[in-house]
């Protein structure tokens, strides 16, 4: 079953053509990486998938059910969308923390005062998460007072504390210092092991391949080719993902 | 009159401008808030009515506003002059300052970064929630060093409530310096504004301090 | 930087201190120096500015020409064209008009001024006195206000830096303790702007500035009773004796050749009764 289903997706920015009848799904258990050269529309894709950017036309399906669909040409968007938010959550690439929240507040905030949920309960589940993710002694802290690799480690328990289904990454790690990137890279990897559905934008193509069970190739708007990471990174008949995987490989 | 006669008497006057300073404090601080909502709202005509109220409150002399506060209702409708002047110095203060206020709340508002906005939709925030939970503290702690700047200047502005004859502090610095014909009422004035103002800075002061325990 | 705070501090403290000194004091100091005490010759002319209240009618203000008027200013103008010198008017702030005057941004303050033994005290050349005055209460027609008695309790209002606020403050304090609140406003016209709308029941003043206001708006009166005589004059920087005896002749020349009177009639409320020079 999928648990997202887009299709058809048109978006554009002013005459700027960014997505161009897109379509794609991610299943239940699914890790998928979007990778593609800057201005392909990949981040405009899951900025479309969250809800971020309206989409002028398509069908936007999670769970089975219609978050947006195209009546007479244009996009329109079902009344309830907060309850199609609680199936998602999103790791931004600039981590977005609230500074005025501790790492605690963060996680807790959400849960207790949009989902209504027992705080006791709540602290110690994210009392929990933040000892599996080693961020035990940091709960007290505010951002500012974190590294980047920490800020983004508290963006991903934060997205988990509100139990999504599915969670996606805009670039999770394209803010941080490279010798950063490996400490949230390998939390990901964590969430994979466990079967976290995920979807991954990223520039980090040995990561990608590692961590997915499907990879997408996106460039000017277009999904050029899709598949399995062995085969899209090793034996790929297509000219321009050869080109780009090619360019990067080289820099 | 001795000094401590100037200074007692002087007093006096010092509750009825600390009277100006608070109720204005209490009304324009809401009301500025809800004129800078307004300004920002998605309806043309509301925001362009909060833009006309904002640029004729802060282009016109606050003296001038007074006047027309305490005298303008009775020469338009002829309804009579309050005898309570605090009522209409403190409504002409307040929709003067609120203006300012405003101005200072926008650009607290403008300059949050749209991802907290974002951070927030995502996480299913409604937009009150968003707004009083994740922008408003914020905005709070960017504009406190502007807003404590217009608090000061709000404790020396309550010396215009002369101009309405409200008998407050530099009214009656004034009266005794005639009554004495003597400079002296002059430099007690300066000196209590200035202990006043004192006092302002340093509880801001705390205020941002307190409100400093995280980097923006 | 500290330091230069401090420094600061220490500045800003002594100027102040130089100034508030300087205020009290300068009434006392003789400015005997002709150079310096305003009246500079300037071609052979002599500079002569007279202060003036703008909004005391009718002794002086803004004239429906827009050039200020009143009987004090047309006799000042008189004089000075009977000098040969170059007359000038500059309106002073009423509560602040000695140290206006002390700091030479007039040479006199001539506008319906009560003589009071404190600026004598302090030192100012004062004229002989020229109008005789009395302060009266203005009430409305309909209030039924018929003597201070019946004003107990109400609020009077009263311009700041007039010599019937510092009676009420001293020689009518007793009076004052009757009165519910005594306001003090700026100026005259806002005194009566309170009494139109209400807002207190009379306006403590000099009778010709009631009996001018009586004359051109309906529905007021004046209580009759006499509360404080006192006496017009003009008040000149201590030291400036000769100027004031020069203005005092030039005057009495006007008086002489009927100028004086014939300005004084155009003047309907000024009694000419309380006009000294002419009795």
């Amino acid at each position: 079953m999928s648990v997202l289903a887009m299709s058809n997706i048109q978006k554009s920015f002013g005459s700027n053509h960014v997505l161009k009848d897109i379509t794609f799904h991610v299943d239940k258990g699914e890790v998928v990486s979007i990778i593609g050269p800057s201005g392909s529309g990949k981040s405009t894709l899951l900025r479309c998938a969250t809800f971020l950017e309206t989409i002028d036309s398509g069908t936007i399906r999670y769970d089975d059910r219609n978050a947006a669909e195209t009546v007479n040409g244009k996009a329109v968007y079902a009344k309830n969308l907060n309850d199609f938010r609680h199936i998602f959550g999103l790791v931004f690439q600039n981590f977005n923390l609230f500074p005025h929240f501790s790492v605690l507040k963060n996680m807790m905030d959400a849960p207790v005062s949009v989902l209504h949920r027992n705080k006791e309960e709540v602290r110690e589940e994210c009392m929990a998460l933040l000892a599996k993710m080693d961020l035990a002694g940091k709960a007290d802290a505010y951002p500012c007072e974190l590294s980047g690799g920490q800020q983004q480690r508290v963006s991903i328990v934060r997205a988990l504390a509100m139990k999504p289904e599915i969670l996606f990454f805009d670039e999770p790690t394209s803010a941080l210092d490279p010798e950063l990137t490996g400490e949230v890279l390998k939390v990901i990897k964590q969430l994979a092991d466990e079967k976290m559905t995920m979807v991954i934008v990223t520039h980090e193509m040995p990561f990608a391949r590692a961590v997915s069970d499907r990879v997408v190739f996106m460039d000017k708007g277009v999904v050029v080719e899709q598949g399995k990471p062995e085969e899209l990174f090793g034996q790929t008949q297509n000219e321009r993902t050869k080109q780009f995987l090619q360019n990067y490989s080289n820099t | 009159m001795t000094l401590l006669n100037i200074i007692l008497k002087m007093a006096e006057g010092l509750e009825k401008t600390c009277a100006i300073f608070f109720l204005t404090l209490l009304f324009a601080i809401p009301l500025g808030m809800i004129v800078a909502l307004l300004r920002g709202s998605k309806f043309k005509i509301i925001s362009a009515i909060a833009r006309v109220y904002i640029s004729v409150l802060r282009g016109t002399p606050l003296m001038l506003q007074l006047i027309a506060v305490t005298y303008g209702p009775y020469y338009l409708f002829g309804i009579s002059i309050s005898r309570n002047k605090l009522i209409p110095v403190v409504i002409a203060f307040t929709i003067n300052y609120a203006a300012y206020f405003a101005e200072i709340y926008r650009s607290g508002i403008d300059s949050m970064p749209i991802g907290q906005y974002e951070a927030a939709q995502v996480l299913g925030y409604s937009k009150i929630q968003t707004f009083f939970k994740i922008i408003l503290p914020q905005v709070i702690r960017r504009i406190l060093p502007s807003l404590t700047n217009e608090i000061v200047t709000l404790v020396k502005d309550t010396s215009m409530a002369f101009t309405v004859s409200y008998q407050e502090m530099f009214t009656i610095g004034k009266q005794i310096a005639n009554s004495q014909t003597s400079f002296v009422p002059f430099v007690v004035t300066g000196v209590f504004y200035y202990v006043f103002n004192a006092v302002v800075g340093f509880v801001m002061g705390r205020v941002e301090k307190k409100m400093s325990y995280y980097k923006i | 930087m500290k330091k230069r705070v401090i420094a600061l501090v220490l500045a800003a403290l002594i100027a102040a201190l130089t100034f508030s000194l300087a205020g009290c004091g300068t009434a006392k100091t003789p400015s005997t120096d002709a150079e310096t005490s305003g009246q500079s010759a300037i071609e052979g002319s002599i500079k002569f500015t007279m202060g003036i209240d703008p909004e005391y009618p009718p002794f002086s203000y803004l004239g429906d020409d827009g050039d200020y008027t009143g009987f004090d200013v047309e006799i000042c103008k008189a004089a000075c064209d009977y000098l040969g010198w170059d007359f000038n008017v500059f309106a002073v702030n009423w509560d602040q008009k000695l140290i206006q005057l002390d700091n030479k941004e007039c040479d006199c303050v001539w506008s319906g001024m009560t003589i009071l033994d404190s600026m004598k005290e302090a030192g100012y050349v004062i004229s002989r006195p020229y109008f005789d005055n009395e302060q009266v209460l203005l009430v409305k027609a309909d209030s039924g206000f018929k003597s201070s008695a019946d004003l107990a309790g109400k609020d009077v209002a009263v311009q700041l830096g007039t010599s019937g606020e510092s009676l009420l403050n001293d020689d009518l304090k007793d009076l004052a303790d009757i009165f519910g609140n005594v306001v003090t406003c700026d100026s005259f016209l806002k005194c009566f702007t309170e009494l139109e709308g209400n807002a207190v029941d009379a306006v403590f003043v000099d009778r010709p500035v009631a009996d001018s206001y009586v004359a051109e708006h309906d529905g007021y009166v004046i209580i009759d009773e006499d509360l404080g005589a006192e006496q017009y004059g003009i008040a000149f920087r201590s030291g400036d004796t000769e100027l004031c005896a020069q203005i005092e002749s030039a005057v009495d020349a006007l008086v002489e050749n009927g100028t004086y009177a014939e300005i004084a009639t155009k003047y309907t409320d000024i009694d000419e009764g309380n006009l000294i020079l002419l009795k």
